[in-house]
């Protein structure tokens, strides 16, 4: 039996958090790979593709950011002058391409996986 | 924008101040600027567009926990809400009995063995009677308001520390008045009331560890 709390509204409420926070740098890491790209950005650009489904904080992408940065998956440099002051930009290292690869191969075979296990619609002896 | 410099060096307070400090506000403070810029170029005044992106950024307390706290040596002493007045009646009536029992029994040791001078009894007297006047004063401040509560460092090292320090000053001047004067009986009281001084330090560390006389926090009255 599955308990959920207010049913009638899924669908209408932005989607768990938690599902996607195992993800984020695997998100960050798919954004930088097309170009350098500074924080907010990159929140915008999420906000943008998710249609406003799921909306990523600052503070988490800074949080992610340091670490993948740790990882030497990113490199981050500041870039020119701008109204507010200078801007950090994010960029992907050749690690962090290899990894975005890998991630996202891992995250393809887990969503066919997850698919069938949660469906449980195919019981097998 | 002041008032984005303004929250983020706000949410940053208590925080080290270190370069990677000051880089993430740099970078928070340029991002939320975007951002600001972003929502009036979709037609919000400025000052919404303010509120909005502040509200958006959310919750910056576990950002900033990442980052090293400021050491604030004040709040590491660690205090407690005590009954003054029962807590040092016991501690002086501990201390003077103890203080007491090693005086009377050095000096029925050294009349045993026939070390002490002639006089010895008469200080014997004379420190015993101060010990009670100690003791009394403590007993009747107990008596006027026993359960008077007062907040207390529970520090010790450097009590005892200190305490100790005026033991050695007072057993060296005794010893060297004692040499100087010829005689032994006058002199050394002062460094038994330096070590029974001492020793209340460390009576009243026992007492506080073992959490008695602990007072409830006292509430103010106007609450």
């Amino acid at each position: 039996m599955l308990l959920s709390k207010g049913g009638a509204d899924v669908g209408d409420t932005p989607i768990s958090s938690d599902l996607i926070r195992g993800h984020i740098d695997t998100i960050v890491l798919g954004l930088l790979s097309a170009e350098d790209r500074y924080g907010y950005d990159i929140c915008r650009q999420v906000a943008l593709l998710s249609d406003n489904e799921y909306e990523l904080k600052e503070p988490t992408l800074y949080s992610a950011a340091r670490r993948l940065e740790g990882q030497g998956l990113i490199r981050s440099y500041w870039g020119e002058e701008s109204q507010g002051g200078r801007r950090k930009y994010y960029a992907i290292t050749a690690d962090g391409r290899q990894a975005y690869e890998r991630n996202l191969t891992d995250w393809k075979r887990a969503r066919r996986l997850i698919d069938r296990l949660v469906s449980g619609e195919a019981e097998k002896e | 924008m002041e008032a984005i410099k303004y929250y983020v060096q706000g949410a940053f307070q208590g925080v080290k101040v270190t370069p990677e400090v000051l880089e993430q506000q740099e970078e928070l403070i340029a991002d939320l600027t975007a951002k600001v810029g972003d929502l009036v170029a979709q037609g919000k005044s400025e000052d919404e567009a303010l509120g909005v992106a502040i509200a958006s950024v959310g919750d910056l307390s576990v950002l900033v926990s990442e980052f090293e706290p400021v050491e604030e040596l004040a709040d590491k002493i660690p205090t407690a809400s005590v009954y003054t007045a029962r807590l040092d009646l016991h501690v002086i009536a501990i201390s003077a009995s103890i203080g007491a029992a090693v005086m009377i029994a050095s000096t029925a040791l050294g009349a045993w063995t026939d070390l002490v001078h002639p006089g010895a009894g008469f200080s014997l007297l004379a420190v015993l009677a101060a010990g009670i006047l100690w003791l009394r004063g403590a007993y009747l401040r107990y008596r006027e308001s026993p359960d008077a509560v007062e907040a207390r460092d529970l520090v010790y090292k450097a009590r005892f520390r200190k305490a100790l320090l005026v033991w050695a000053g007072l057993a060296f001047g005794s010893i060297l008045l004692n040499a100087l004067t010829g005689t032994d009986f006058w002199c050394w009281p002062f460094w038994v009331a330096g070590g029974t001084w001492a020793l209340t330090v460390k009576v009243e560390e026992r007492l506080a560890r073992r959490a008695e006389f602990i007072a409830p926090i006292p509430v103010p009255e106007d609450a």
